[in-house]
């Protein structure tokens, strides 16, 4: 029964893991704190694991697994005093077939998306990935209108960033 | 086109990670010790309850209270310590076993916020104990061994004791900010900017 349910969940975890880089990408700034908030995050989901009841979506347990991880538990490594490295974010992506001017704005997107406050970012992230307003005040636990609200607040705060 | 909307296009079409993981490798991740804050918040937590008995359960001022003739309060005061220990404890464990990744990111951080608020708490209770105890340590000297000094003596005795209280329960307390404030600090910030948007609307 165990093994049954830890193969489920490696195979959904492997095919949904660009989820949890995602979010990695965007509150890390180096490779060495995406490993361990990664590695944080899996733990997290696995403990939970048993109780993703299938009603939801494996991808929409995971969001709101990952965010969690990424706003409440989530310590940064004391370890690593480097500042931001804005150079960081290419090292990730594999830039075969890849676009450059694609590649820059990705890059001025992350950059943009790394000075904004923790619950920003989860907010913009959510907004990134065409989640709606129900799912968005779910996951954080606010009301719709205030998801609303902090929504607009913080992707003007991001387009002030991307276009000053 | 609206600036952001270009920008979700580029969001949509970045590639996958460079180096994604095997399933023996997220078979290894999801093995490996937490190392989150609710992980730590239980090991200080602990940490502290043991920390605080020897503070709830003093032994060596027993002769003050016989000396006084209050050793019924002294024995009153150990039952209640016993009884104040297990209630936090439970309590502890009850909030800590309670937090989960599931809930949605304000419920997490309201648990997370009051299972440290139950060692708070605790934290308090053994500290008022602790100065009782001074407090009633400072009587018995001056009923005691300084029984025919003059008032001001006495004053300055309980003075004295006071500060020395003082000093020590304001580094306890120093310390005891520090340790919180530096695992918390980013959880806090996090929790006060959400709680603020349900006051501004």
């Amino acid at each position: 029964m165990q093994k049954d349910l830890e193969s489920k969940f490696l195979s959904d975890f492997e095919k949904n893991q660009n989820i949890v880089h995602k979010i990695c990408r965007m509150y890390t700034t180096d490779q060495h704190a995406h490993k361990d908030l990664f590695q944080e995050i899996t733990i997290q989901l696995w403990k939970y694991y048993s109780k993703f009841r299938g009603d939801a979506k494996f991808s929409t347990w995971m969001y709101r697994v990952a965010l969690n991880t990424a706003i409440s538990l989530y310590r940064k490594s004391t370890r690593i005093v480097k500042t931001q490295d804005i150079s960081s974010v290419a090292y990730k992506i594999s830039s075969v077939d890849y676009d450059d001017t694609e590649e820059l704005q990705l890059k001025q997107l992350y950059r943009a998306i790394h000075r904004l406050s923790d619950i920003e970012k989860a907010l913009i992230f959510l907004y990134l990935e065409d989640k709606p307003y129900k799912e968005i005040s779910e996951t954080l636990g606010i009301s719709s209108v205030n998801a609303r609200v902090k929504m607009n607040r913080a992707k003007e705060k991001l387009k002030k960033i991307l276009n000053p | 086109m609206d600036l952001l909307d270009k920008y979700k296009k580029t969001w949509n079409n970045q590639p996958e990670e460079a180096h994604n993981l095997s399933k023996v490798e997220i078979y290894k991740m999801a093995h490996s010790k937490s190392t989150s804050i609710v992980k730590w918040i239980f090991i200080i937590g602990m940490l502290e309850f043991l920390t605080m008995i020897p503070f709830l359960f003093m032994e060596t001022d027993t002769k003050h209270f016989e000396e006084m003739n209050i050793l019924w309060l002294r024995k009153a005061l150990d039952t209640i310590s016993c009884a104040i220990v297990s209630f936090f404890v439970i309590k502890f464990y009850l909030n800590y076993k309670s937090i989960s990744s599931l809930d949605n990111t304000k419920t997490l951080m309201d648990k997370i916020v009051k299972t440290r608020r139950t060692v708070r708490n605790y934290i308090f209770t053994g500290l008022s104990f602790f100065a009782i105890a001074i407090l009633v340590m400072a009587f018995s000297s001056i009923n005691n061994q300084f029984i025919n000094e003059t008032p001001i003596f006495k004053i300055g005795i309980i003075a004295i004791f006071i500060f020395i209280g003082a000093i020590f329960l304001g580094l306890f307390w120093l310390f005891y900010q520090l340790l919180y404030g530096i695992l918390l600090k980013k959880l806090n910030k996090n929790y006060k900017e959400l709680a603020k948007l349900d006051e501004l609307n």
